[in-house]
Protein backbone atom coordinates (compact mmCIF):
# COMPACT_ATOMS: atom_id res chain seq x y z
CA UNK A 1 0.00 0.00 0.00
CA UNK A 2 1.41 3.42 -1.15
CA UNK A 3 0.94 5.88 1.76
CA UNK A 4 -0.95 9.35 0.57
CA UNK A 5 -1.19 10.69 3.89
CA UNK A 6 1.79 10.54 6.53
CA UNK A 7 1.05 12.19 9.62
CA UNK A 8 4.47 11.87 11.65
CA UNK A 9 4.84 12.58 15.55
CA UNK A 10 2.39 15.58 15.60
CA UNK A 11 1.84 17.85 18.40
CA UNK A 12 -0.46 20.67 18.98
CA UNK A 13 -0.36 22.65 22.21
CA UNK A 14 -3.04 25.33 23.34
CA UNK A 15 -0.30 26.83 26.00
CA UNK A 16 0.18 24.60 28.73
CA UNK A 17 -2.51 21.80 27.32
CA UNK A 18 -1.31 19.41 24.73
CA UNK A 19 -4.19 18.72 22.51
CA UNK A 20 -2.32 16.45 20.25
CA UNK A 21 1.22 14.51 21.52
CA UNK A 22 3.04 12.54 18.92
CA UNK A 23 0.54 11.39 16.33
CA UNK A 24 1.53 9.09 13.67
CA UNK A 25 0.06 7.24 11.38
CA UNK A 26 -0.42 6.97 7.55
CA UNK A 27 -3.63 6.88 5.11
CA UNK A 28 -3.25 4.70 1.81
CA UNK A 29 -4.73 5.99 -1.30
CA UNK A 30 -8.38 4.90 -2.07
CA UNK A 31 -8.69 4.10 1.65
CA UNK A 32 -11.38 4.88 4.51
CA UNK A 33 -9.59 5.37 7.46
CA UNK A 34 -11.36 6.43 11.00
CA UNK A 35 -10.28 8.67 13.37
CA UNK A 36 -12.27 7.57 16.60
CA UNK A 37 -11.61 8.30 20.36
CA UNK A 38 -14.02 10.12 23.05
CA UNK A 39 -15.11 13.61 23.50
CA UNK A 40 -11.74 15.76 23.53
CA UNK A 41 -9.51 13.54 22.42
CA UNK A 42 -7.78 15.59 19.91
CA UNK A 43 -10.14 14.60 16.85
CA UNK A 44 -11.36 17.83 15.74
CA UNK A 45 -7.77 19.77 16.51
CA UNK A 46 -6.38 16.69 14.00
CA UNK A 47 -8.64 17.79 11.31
CA UNK A 48 -7.21 21.50 11.73
CA UNK A 49 -3.75 20.81 11.59
CA UNK A 50 -4.47 18.85 8.68
CA UNK A 51 -6.04 21.13 6.66
CA UNK A 52 -3.96 23.88 7.63
CA UNK A 53 -6.47 25.83 10.14
CA UNK A 54 -4.31 25.19 13.05
CA UNK A 55 -0.13 25.16 12.78
CA UNK A 56 1.65 22.04 14.49
CA UNK A 57 3.93 22.49 17.26
CA UNK A 58 5.99 19.79 15.95
CA UNK A 59 5.85 16.96 13.78
CA UNK A 60 5.16 16.99 9.62
CA UNK A 61 2.26 15.89 7.70
CA UNK A 62 3.10 15.03 3.83
CA UNK A 63 0.45 14.31 1.40
CA UNK A 64 1.69 12.35 -1.71
CA UNK A 65 5.50 12.28 -0.43
CA UNK A 66 5.18 16.80 0.10
CA UNK A 67 5.19 18.46 3.33
CA UNK A 68 1.85 20.23 3.68
CA UNK A 69 2.24 21.19 7.63
CA UNK A 70 2.54 25.30 7.69
CA UNK A 71 0.84 25.66 4.22
CA UNK A 72 -2.08 27.90 4.62
CA UNK A 73 -6.04 26.18 3.77
CA UNK A 74 -6.40 27.54 0.43
CA UNK A 75 -3.47 25.98 -0.60
CA UNK A 76 -3.63 22.57 0.90
CA UNK A 77 -7.27 22.34 -0.87
CA UNK A 78 -5.36 22.78 -3.96
CA UNK A 79 -2.69 20.19 -3.48
CA UNK A 80 -5.86 17.46 -3.00
CA UNK A 81 -7.11 17.56 0.89
CA UNK A 82 -10.75 19.12 1.25
CA UNK A 83 -12.69 18.88 4.70
CA UNK A 84 -15.99 19.17 5.70
CA UNK A 85 -16.70 20.78 9.28
CA UNK A 86 -18.64 19.56 12.11
CA UNK A 87 -20.59 22.56 12.30
CA UNK A 88 -21.69 23.15 9.08
CA UNK A 89 -20.51 26.39 7.28
CA UNK A 90 -23.08 27.38 4.22
CA UNK A 91 -22.37 30.85 2.36
CA UNK A 92 -25.84 31.53 3.59
CA UNK A 93 -26.03 34.57 1.28
CA UNK A 94 -26.15 31.91 -1.68
CA UNK A 95 -27.84 29.15 -3.54
CA UNK A 96 -26.95 25.75 -3.28
CA UNK A 97 -25.66 25.58 -7.20
CA UNK A 98 -23.43 29.10 -6.01
CA UNK A 99 -22.00 26.97 -3.03
CA UNK A 100 -20.22 24.41 -4.69
CA UNK A 101 -19.59 26.73 -8.04
CA UNK A 102 -16.85 28.34 -4.99
CA UNK A 103 -15.18 25.13 -4.67
CA UNK A 104 -15.11 24.25 -8.20
CA UNK A 105 -13.25 27.59 -8.94
CA UNK A 106 -10.03 26.33 -7.22
CA UNK A 107 -10.19 23.77 -9.89
CA UNK A 108 -11.85 25.56 -13.03
CA UNK A 109 -11.28 29.87 -13.12
CA UNK A 110 -13.49 30.20 -15.97
CA UNK A 111 -17.56 30.60 -14.94
CA UNK A 112 -18.31 28.79 -17.08
CA UNK A 113 -16.55 25.68 -17.28
CA UNK A 114 -17.07 25.71 -13.15
CA UNK A 115 -20.87 26.08 -13.38
CA UNK A 116 -20.24 22.81 -15.44
CA UNK A 117 -18.27 21.21 -12.74
CA UNK A 118 -20.53 22.38 -9.73
CA UNK A 119 -23.72 20.54 -11.55
CA UNK A 120 -22.10 17.54 -12.72
CA UNK A 121 -21.31 17.05 -8.39
CA UNK A 122 -24.31 17.89 -7.73
CA UNK A 123 -25.95 15.18 -9.92
CA UNK A 124 -23.44 12.47 -8.82
CA UNK A 125 -24.72 13.56 -5.04
CA UNK A 126 -28.39 13.69 -5.58
CA UNK A 127 -28.47 17.52 -4.88
CA UNK A 128 -29.16 18.55 -8.90
CA UNK A 129 -32.77 18.98 -7.90
CA UNK A 130 -31.97 21.74 -4.68
CA UNK A 131 -29.36 23.78 -7.16
CA UNK A 132 -31.52 26.76 -6.94
CA UNK A 133 -32.57 26.80 -3.88
CA UNK A 134 -31.19 28.98 -1.00
CA UNK A 135 -28.68 27.81 1.41
CA UNK A 136 -29.98 29.12 4.22
CA UNK A 137 -33.51 27.17 3.24
CA UNK A 138 -32.03 23.56 3.45
CA UNK A 139 -32.60 21.32 6.60
CA UNK A 140 -29.40 19.39 8.41
CA UNK A 141 -29.19 16.36 6.36
CA UNK A 142 -29.26 18.79 2.93
CA UNK A 143 -26.98 21.05 5.04
CA UNK A 144 -24.62 18.17 5.41
CA UNK A 145 -24.75 16.62 2.06
CA UNK A 146 -23.88 20.54 0.79
CA UNK A 147 -20.74 20.37 2.72
CA UNK A 148 -19.56 17.18 0.83
CA UNK A 149 -20.63 18.07 -2.37
CA UNK A 150 -18.58 21.91 -1.95
CA UNK A 151 -15.45 19.65 -0.36
CA UNK A 152 -15.91 16.92 -3.53
CA UNK A 153 -16.15 19.83 -6.20
CA UNK A 154 -11.77 21.26 -4.94
CA UNK A 155 -11.71 17.58 -6.57
CA UNK A 156 -9.57 16.28 -3.59
CA UNK A 157 -7.27 13.20 -3.28
CA UNK A 158 -8.20 13.30 0.28
CA UNK A 159 -11.62 13.56 2.04
CA UNK A 160 -11.46 14.83 6.21
CA UNK A 161 -15.27 14.05 6.95
CA UNK A 162 -15.97 15.09 10.56
CA UNK A 163 -18.97 13.83 11.88
CA UNK A 164 -20.93 13.80 8.94
CA UNK A 165 -23.71 11.50 10.65
CA UNK A 166 -24.37 13.44 13.75
CA UNK A 167 -28.14 14.62 14.06
CA UNK A 168 -29.30 12.62 11.07
CA UNK A 169 -31.79 10.24 10.98
CA UNK A 170 -31.07 6.53 10.53
CA UNK A 171 -32.60 6.44 7.16
CA UNK A 172 -30.33 9.45 6.03
CA UNK A 173 -27.65 8.36 7.75
CA UNK A 174 -27.72 4.75 5.99
CA UNK A 175 -27.72 7.06 2.73
CA UNK A 176 -25.04 9.01 3.71
CA UNK A 177 -22.97 5.93 4.58
CA UNK A 178 -23.42 4.34 0.94
CA UNK A 179 -22.01 7.82 -0.44
CA UNK A 180 -19.06 7.70 1.56
CA UNK A 181 -18.71 4.15 0.59
CA UNK A 182 -18.90 5.33 -2.95
CA UNK A 183 -16.28 7.32 -2.51
CA UNK A 184 -12.60 5.36 -2.97
CA UNK A 185 -14.09 4.33 -6.73
CA UNK A 186 -13.60 7.73 -7.74
CA UNK A 187 -10.06 7.58 -6.27
CA UNK A 188 -10.80 9.66 -2.95
CA UNK A 189 -9.48 8.33 0.29
CA UNK A 190 -11.47 9.28 3.58
CA UNK A 191 -10.80 10.24 6.73
CA UNK A 192 -13.76 9.79 9.25
CA UNK A 193 -14.46 11.24 12.57
CA UNK A 194 -17.30 9.45 13.99
CA UNK A 195 -18.60 8.02 17.08
CA UNK A 196 -20.95 5.60 15.84
CA UNK A 197 -19.12 2.55 16.36
CA UNK A 198 -21.05 0.34 14.01
CA UNK A 199 -20.62 3.00 11.71
CA UNK A 200 -16.93 2.72 11.96
CA UNK A 201 -16.60 -0.74 11.80
CA UNK A 202 -18.93 -0.70 8.58
CA UNK A 203 -17.50 1.75 6.87
CA UNK A 204 -13.61 1.25 7.66
CA UNK A 205 -10.84 -0.88 6.97
CA UNK A 206 -8.46 1.26 9.88
CA UNK A 207 -8.65 3.14 12.68
CA UNK A 208 -6.38 5.00 14.52
CA UNK A 209 -7.77 5.72 18.42
CA UNK A 210 -6.84 8.77 20.16
CA UNK A 211 -7.53 9.62 24.15
CA UNK A 212 -6.22 12.72 25.48
CA UNK A 213 -4.30 13.46 22.33
CA UNK A 214 -2.29 10.61 22.34
CA UNK A 215 -2.69 7.55 19.59
CA UNK A 216 -3.80 4.79 22.20
CA UNK A 217 -3.96 2.15 19.35
CA UNK A 218 -4.12 1.88 15.83
CA UNK A 219 -4.51 -0.89 13.17
CA UNK A 220 -7.51 -2.96 11.79
CA UNK A 221 -11.06 -1.58 13.03
CA UNK A 222 -12.57 -4.52 14.32
CA UNK A 223 -9.01 -5.50 16.81
CA UNK A 224 -8.71 -2.06 17.62
CA UNK A 225 -12.53 -2.09 18.88
CA UNK A 226 -12.39 -5.05 20.80
CA UNK A 227 -8.94 -3.72 22.43
CA UNK A 228 -9.64 -3.41 26.06
CA UNK A 229 -8.11 -0.24 26.28
CA UNK A 230 -9.96 1.54 23.85
CA UNK A 231 -13.22 -0.12 25.58
CA UNK A 232 -11.92 1.77 29.04
CA UNK A 233 -11.80 5.18 27.25
CA UNK A 234 -14.83 4.84 25.88
CA UNK A 235 -16.89 3.71 28.85
CA UNK A 236 -14.54 4.03 31.70
CA UNK A 237 -13.30 0.98 33.75
CA UNK A 238 -16.04 -1.23 33.74
CA UNK A 239 -15.14 -3.79 36.82
CA UNK A 240 -17.93 -4.08 39.09
CA UNK B 1 -24.34 41.73 -23.58
CA UNK B 2 -25.45 39.66 -21.48
CA UNK B 3 -22.58 40.03 -19.21
CA UNK B 4 -23.63 43.97 -18.63
CA UNK B 5 -27.29 44.01 -18.03
CA UNK B 6 -27.23 46.25 -14.79
CA UNK B 7 -24.20 48.33 -16.24
CA UNK B 8 -26.84 48.38 -19.49
CA UNK B 9 -29.54 49.45 -17.67
CA UNK B 10 -28.51 51.91 -15.56
CA UNK B 11 -26.73 53.68 -18.44
CA UNK B 12 -29.94 54.14 -20.39
CA UNK B 13 -31.25 55.50 -17.16
CA UNK B 14 -29.04 57.82 -16.48
CA UNK B 15 -29.27 59.08 -20.05
CA UNK B 16 -32.63 59.64 -19.76
CA UNK B 17 -32.31 61.70 -16.26
CA UNK B 18 -28.99 63.70 -17.97
CA UNK B 19 -31.64 64.49 -20.94
CA UNK B 20 -34.03 65.60 -18.36
CA UNK B 21 -31.96 67.64 -16.64
CA UNK B 22 -29.71 69.17 -19.33
CA UNK B 23 -31.71 72.35 -19.60
CA UNK B 24 -31.10 73.55 -16.01
CA UNK B 25 -27.86 74.21 -14.06
CA UNK B 26 -29.51 74.02 -10.53
CA UNK B 27 -30.59 70.49 -11.46
CA UNK B 28 -27.55 69.71 -13.31
CA UNK B 29 -26.09 70.02 -10.31
CA UNK B 30 -28.08 67.65 -8.59
CA UNK B 31 -27.32 65.21 -10.79
CA UNK B 32 -23.61 65.61 -10.86
CA UNK B 33 -23.29 64.99 -7.00
CA UNK B 34 -26.04 62.01 -7.00
CA UNK B 35 -23.78 60.18 -9.58
CA UNK B 36 -20.74 61.55 -7.16
CA UNK B 37 -22.10 59.92 -4.13
CA UNK B 38 -23.47 57.07 -5.92
CA UNK B 39 -20.41 55.72 -7.52
CA UNK B 40 -19.11 56.04 -3.89
CA UNK B 41 -21.39 54.02 -2.34
CA UNK B 42 -21.18 51.82 -4.87
CA UNK B 43 -17.85 50.99 -4.53
CA UNK B 44 -17.68 51.29 -0.33
CA UNK B 45 -20.56 48.58 -0.91
CA UNK B 46 -18.49 46.42 -3.00
CA UNK B 47 -16.14 45.95 0.29
CA UNK B 48 -18.91 46.06 2.70
CA UNK B 49 -21.91 44.56 1.33
CA UNK B 50 -20.31 42.04 -0.82
CA UNK B 51 -17.17 41.03 0.59
CA UNK B 52 -18.10 42.19 4.50
CA UNK B 53 -15.09 44.26 5.26
CA UNK B 54 -17.01 47.59 6.37
CA UNK B 55 -15.01 50.34 6.49
CA UNK B 56 -15.13 53.57 8.16
CA UNK B 57 -12.46 55.82 6.96
CA UNK B 58 -13.26 55.27 2.57
CA UNK B 59 -12.80 59.62 2.92
CA UNK B 60 -8.99 58.87 3.10
CA UNK B 61 -8.82 57.79 -0.25
CA UNK B 62 -11.59 60.72 -1.91
CA UNK B 63 -9.21 63.12 -0.20
CA UNK B 64 -5.93 61.34 -1.69
CA UNK B 65 -7.73 61.70 -5.09
CA UNK B 66 -9.01 65.15 -4.38
CA UNK B 67 -5.77 66.65 -2.99
CA UNK B 68 -3.58 65.22 -5.59
CA UNK B 69 -5.77 67.03 -8.58
CA UNK B 70 -6.03 70.21 -6.22
CA UNK B 71 -2.17 70.34 -5.51
CA UNK B 72 -0.86 69.19 -8.56
CA UNK B 73 -2.83 71.57 -9.98
CA UNK B 74 -1.84 74.45 -7.83
CA UNK B 75 1.30 74.12 -7.08
CA UNK B 76 2.79 72.94 -10.39
CA UNK B 77 -0.02 73.29 -13.22
CA UNK B 78 -0.13 69.69 -13.81
CA UNK B 79 -2.80 68.50 -16.10
CA UNK B 80 -5.18 66.07 -15.07
CA UNK B 81 -3.85 63.47 -17.39
CA UNK B 82 -1.15 63.27 -14.66
CA UNK B 83 -3.07 63.88 -11.37
CA UNK B 84 -5.67 61.43 -11.94
CA UNK B 85 -3.32 58.57 -12.17
CA UNK B 86 -1.05 60.13 -9.61
CA UNK B 87 -4.26 60.61 -7.07
CA UNK B 88 -5.60 56.88 -8.27
CA UNK B 89 -2.49 55.39 -7.67
CA UNK B 90 -1.69 56.59 -4.43
CA UNK B 91 -5.15 55.88 -3.15
CA UNK B 92 -4.82 52.12 -4.22
CA UNK B 93 -1.17 51.92 -2.09
CA UNK B 94 -2.33 53.38 0.46
CA UNK B 95 -5.16 50.76 0.23
CA UNK B 96 -2.52 47.93 -0.32
CA UNK B 97 -0.16 49.56 3.04
CA UNK B 98 -3.43 49.38 5.24
CA UNK B 99 -5.21 46.18 4.01
CA UNK B 100 -1.88 44.46 4.55
CA UNK B 101 -1.64 45.29 8.09
CA UNK B 102 -5.22 44.85 8.77
CA UNK B 103 -5.47 41.45 6.97
CA UNK B 104 -2.19 40.21 8.32
CA UNK B 105 -3.42 40.38 11.54
CA UNK B 106 -6.77 39.13 10.80
CA UNK B 107 -8.91 42.25 11.90
CA UNK B 108 -12.33 41.59 10.52
CA UNK B 109 -15.95 43.13 11.32
CA UNK B 110 -15.48 46.10 13.77
CA UNK B 111 -12.27 45.96 14.25
CA UNK B 112 -11.51 46.41 10.58
CA UNK B 113 -13.97 49.44 10.39
CA UNK B 114 -12.46 50.66 14.05
CA UNK B 115 -8.93 50.33 12.06
CA UNK B 116 -9.89 52.18 8.72
CA UNK B 117 -11.48 54.76 10.76
CA UNK B 118 -8.41 55.51 12.41
CA UNK B 119 -6.16 55.49 9.06
CA UNK B 120 -8.56 58.35 7.89
CA UNK B 121 -8.71 60.35 10.56
CA UNK B 122 -5.34 60.68 10.84
CA UNK B 123 -4.98 61.43 7.27
CA UNK B 124 -7.50 64.62 8.33
CA UNK B 125 -5.87 65.64 11.20
CA UNK B 126 -2.66 65.19 9.13
CA UNK B 127 -3.85 67.42 6.33
CA UNK B 128 -5.60 69.96 8.95
CA UNK B 129 -2.32 70.63 10.10
CA UNK B 130 -0.23 70.78 6.76
CA UNK B 131 0.62 74.00 5.63
CA UNK B 132 1.48 72.99 1.97
CA UNK B 133 -2.14 71.73 1.58
CA UNK B 134 -3.77 74.66 2.75
CA UNK B 135 -4.81 73.20 6.09
CA UNK B 136 -8.04 73.30 7.45
CA UNK B 137 -9.21 76.12 5.33
CA UNK B 138 -8.57 74.12 1.91
CA UNK B 139 -7.16 74.90 -1.36
CA UNK B 140 -8.79 77.34 -3.96
CA UNK B 141 -7.89 76.15 -7.36
CA UNK B 142 -6.76 78.54 -10.18
CA UNK B 143 -9.80 79.04 -12.27
CA UNK B 144 -9.45 81.24 -15.54
CA UNK B 145 -12.56 83.01 -17.43
CA UNK B 146 -12.20 80.80 -20.10
CA UNK B 147 -13.31 76.72 -21.01
CA UNK B 148 -9.48 74.63 -20.66
CA UNK B 149 -10.86 71.71 -21.30
CA UNK B 150 -7.36 69.86 -21.20
CA UNK B 151 -7.53 71.15 -17.21
CA UNK B 152 -11.45 69.92 -17.36
CA UNK B 153 -12.34 73.61 -16.74
CA UNK B 154 -15.83 74.12 -18.27
CA UNK B 155 -18.05 76.80 -17.66
CA UNK B 156 -21.25 74.56 -18.95
CA UNK B 157 -22.15 71.69 -16.30
CA UNK B 158 -22.51 69.00 -18.80
CA UNK B 159 -19.50 67.29 -19.25
CA UNK B 160 -19.03 67.16 -15.65
CA UNK B 161 -21.80 65.24 -15.45
CA UNK B 162 -21.02 63.47 -18.69
CA UNK B 163 -17.52 62.98 -16.81
CA UNK B 164 -19.15 61.44 -13.66
CA UNK B 165 -21.65 59.30 -15.30
CA UNK B 166 -18.67 57.43 -17.63
CA UNK B 167 -17.06 56.89 -14.14
CA UNK B 168 -20.55 55.43 -12.47
CA UNK B 169 -21.35 53.04 -15.74
CA UNK B 170 -17.64 51.74 -15.54
CA UNK B 171 -17.94 51.03 -11.92
CA UNK B 172 -20.86 49.25 -12.32
CA UNK B 173 -19.73 47.27 -15.25
CA UNK B 174 -16.95 46.38 -13.52
CA UNK B 175 -18.64 45.22 -10.39
CA UNK B 176 -21.25 43.72 -12.52
CA UNK B 177 -18.56 41.73 -14.15
CA UNK B 178 -16.85 40.89 -11.28
CA UNK B 179 -19.59 38.96 -9.47
CA UNK B 180 -20.51 37.14 -12.63
CA UNK B 181 -16.52 35.67 -12.23
CA UNK B 182 -14.70 33.77 -9.86
CA UNK B 183 -13.48 37.21 -7.61
CA UNK B 184 -16.96 38.01 -7.21
CA UNK B 185 -17.96 34.33 -5.49
CA UNK B 186 -14.93 34.71 -3.56
CA UNK B 187 -15.89 38.12 -2.35
CA UNK B 188 -19.07 36.26 -1.95
CA UNK B 189 -17.68 33.59 0.26
CA UNK B 190 -15.65 35.14 2.07
CA UNK B 191 -18.41 37.67 3.38
CA UNK B 192 -20.62 34.88 4.19
CA UNK B 193 -17.79 32.38 6.02
CA UNK B 194 -14.21 33.32 5.17
CA UNK B 195 -13.03 29.51 7.37
CA UNK B 196 -15.11 27.66 4.78
CA UNK B 197 -13.73 29.68 1.98
CA UNK B 198 -10.48 29.18 2.57
CA UNK B 199 -10.97 25.74 3.42
CA UNK B 200 -12.75 25.44 -0.10
CA UNK B 201 -9.06 26.91 -1.98
CA UNK B 202 -10.09 30.44 -1.63
CA UNK B 203 -6.84 33.02 -0.76
CA UNK B 204 -8.83 35.24 1.64
CA UNK B 205 -5.73 37.69 2.11
CA UNK B 206 -5.55 38.40 -1.54
CA UNK B 207 -9.26 38.63 -2.67
CA UNK B 208 -9.76 41.05 0.23
CA UNK B 209 -6.69 42.86 -0.50
CA UNK B 210 -7.78 42.65 -4.55
CA UNK B 211 -11.66 43.76 -3.24
CA UNK B 212 -10.12 46.34 -1.05
CA UNK B 213 -7.74 48.42 -4.11
CA UNK B 214 -10.60 48.51 -6.17
CA UNK B 215 -12.95 50.37 -4.11
CA UNK B 216 -10.04 52.88 -3.18
CA UNK B 217 -9.07 53.62 -6.71
CA UNK B 218 -12.66 54.08 -7.83
CA UNK B 219 -13.01 56.04 -4.94
CA UNK B 220 -9.60 58.43 -5.70
CA UNK B 221 -11.15 58.63 -9.22
CA UNK B 222 -14.41 60.16 -7.44
CA UNK B 223 -12.50 62.51 -5.00
CA UNK B 224 -10.82 63.50 -8.42
CA UNK B 225 -13.68 64.49 -10.29
CA UNK B 226 -14.95 66.55 -7.21
CA UNK B 227 -11.32 68.56 -7.26
CA UNK B 228 -12.00 69.54 -10.69
CA UNK B 229 -15.61 69.89 -10.78
CA UNK B 230 -16.20 72.11 -7.13
CA UNK B 231 -12.55 73.18 -8.13
CA UNK B 232 -11.63 73.92 -3.95
CA UNK B 233 -10.71 71.11 -1.12
CA UNK B 234 -10.90 71.06 2.10
CA UNK B 235 -10.62 68.28 4.87
CA UNK B 236 -14.33 68.28 6.07
CA UNK B 237 -15.86 67.76 2.20
CA UNK B 238 -13.28 65.11 1.29
CA UNK B 239 -11.05 63.70 4.05
CA UNK B 240 -14.08 64.06 7.08
CA UNK B 241 -15.60 60.79 8.40
CA UNK B 242 -19.13 62.50 7.65
CA UNK B 243 -18.56 61.55 3.54
CA UNK B 244 -17.67 57.65 4.89
CA UNK B 245 -21.33 58.08 6.77
CA UNK B 246 -22.63 59.09 3.95
CA UNK B 247 -21.58 55.81 1.74
CA UNK B 248 -23.01 53.35 4.53
CA UNK B 249 -26.54 55.14 4.65
CA UNK B 250 -26.56 55.19 0.53
CA UNK B 251 -25.92 51.73 1.15
CA UNK B 252 -28.17 50.77 3.68
CA UNK B 253 -31.03 52.85 2.34
CA UNK B 254 -30.65 51.26 -1.37
CA UNK B 255 -29.60 47.45 -0.26
CA UNK B 256 -26.17 46.55 0.67
CA UNK B 257 -26.69 42.90 -0.80
CA UNK B 258 -27.17 44.12 -4.29
CA UNK B 259 -23.99 45.71 -6.31
CA UNK B 260 -26.70 48.20 -7.62
CA UNK B 261 -28.32 48.87 -4.23
CA UNK B 262 -26.29 51.96 -3.18
CA UNK B 263 -26.87 53.76 -6.07
CA UNK B 264 -30.69 53.62 -5.68
CA UNK B 265 -30.31 54.66 -2.26
CA UNK B 266 -27.93 57.58 -3.09
CA UNK B 267 -31.21 58.64 -6.45
CA UNK B 268 -33.06 58.99 -4.17
CA UNK B 269 -31.59 60.52 -0.56
CA UNK B 270 -29.09 62.88 -2.43
CA UNK B 271 -31.72 64.95 -4.46
CA UNK B 272 -33.65 64.72 -1.42
CA UNK B 273 -31.51 66.01 1.06
CA UNK B 274 -30.39 69.08 -1.35
CA UNK B 275 -33.60 70.19 -2.14
CA UNK B 276 -35.00 70.17 1.46
CA UNK B 277 -31.72 72.05 2.09
CA UNK B 278 -32.31 74.64 -0.50
CA UNK B 279 -36.08 75.05 0.25
CA UNK B 280 -36.87 74.45 3.74
CA UNK B 281 -37.93 77.80 5.77
CA UNK B 282 -36.37 76.96 8.78
CA UNK B 283 -32.77 76.86 9.25
CA UNK B 284 -31.95 73.08 10.35
CA UNK B 285 -35.14 71.70 9.69
CA UNK B 286 -34.34 70.01 6.26
CA UNK B 287 -31.85 67.37 8.70
CA UNK B 288 -34.66 67.16 11.13
CA UNK B 289 -36.59 65.95 8.00
CA UNK B 290 -33.64 63.91 6.75
CA UNK B 291 -33.25 62.35 9.86
CA UNK B 292 -36.59 61.26 10.06
CA UNK B 293 -36.94 59.79 6.85
CA UNK B 294 -33.81 57.50 7.48
CA UNK B 295 -34.89 56.18 10.45
CA UNK B 296 -38.61 55.71 8.90
CA UNK B 297 -36.93 53.26 5.96
CA UNK B 298 -34.56 51.76 8.26
CA UNK B 299 -37.54 50.53 10.43
CA UNK B 300 -39.83 50.12 6.85
CA UNK B 301 -37.40 48.30 4.35
CA UNK B 302 -34.11 47.02 6.35
CA UNK B 303 -33.10 44.97 3.41
CA UNK B 304 -33.27 48.42 1.52
CA UNK B 305 -35.45 50.09 -1.10
CA UNK B 306 -33.36 47.57 -3.82
CA UNK B 307 -33.26 44.93 -1.82
CA UNK B 308 -37.47 44.86 -0.74
CA UNK B 309 -38.06 45.37 -4.62
CA UNK B 310 -35.88 42.19 -5.20
CA UNK B 311 -37.05 39.75 -2.33
CA UNK B 312 -40.63 40.57 -3.45
CA UNK B 313 -39.56 39.60 -7.08
CA UNK B 314 -38.19 36.52 -5.93
CA UNK B 315 -41.16 35.91 -3.90
CA UNK B 316 -43.67 36.20 -6.93
CA UNK B 317 -41.15 33.72 -9.43
CA UNK B 318 -40.96 31.43 -6.32
CA UNK B 319 -44.68 31.77 -5.86
CA UNK B 320 -45.38 30.97 -9.55
CA UNK B 321 -43.16 28.00 -9.70
CA UNK B 322 -44.63 26.40 -6.71
CA UNK B 323 -48.08 26.46 -8.28
CA UNK B 324 -46.87 25.40 -11.79
CA UNK B 325 -44.84 22.41 -9.48
CA UNK B 326 -48.42 21.76 -7.67
CA UNK B 327 -50.22 21.54 -11.12
CA UNK B 328 -48.23 18.60 -12.75
CA UNK B 329 -48.14 16.47 -9.58
CA UNK B 330 -51.85 17.36 -9.34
Amino acid sequence: MTSLLEVQRVSKSFGGLHALSDVSFEVGAGEIFAVIGPNGAGKTTLFNCLAGAATLTSGAIRLGGQRIDGRPPHEICRRGLARTFQLVKPFRGMTVLENVKVAAFSRYPSTKQATAAARAVLDRIGMAGLAEHDAETLNVAQLRQLEIARALATEPQLLLLDEMLAGLTPTESTAMCERIRQLPRAGIAVIVVEHSIPVVTSLCARAVVLCFGKVLTQGSTCEVIANPRVQEAYLGNAQS
Amino acid sequence: MSNFRTATIVAGVLLVAFAAVSGDRYFMDIFIFTCFYGTLAVCWNMMAGLTGLMSLGHALFVGIGAYSVAWGLSVHGWSPLVTWPLGVGLAVAAAAAIGMLCFRYGLRGYFFAIATLAFGEVAFFTVSATEALGRSDGMIMPISAEDIPGQLQFFEKWPYALIIMTILIGTIAIGEALMKSRTGYYWRALRDNEQAAEALGVNARAFKLRCFMLSAGISALCGAFYANYVAFVDPRSVLGVELSIQMLVYSIVGGMSLLWGPLIGAAVLVPFSILLRDYSAIPGSDIVVYAVLLAVLALVLPQGIAGWFVARWQRRRLARRASRTAEVVS
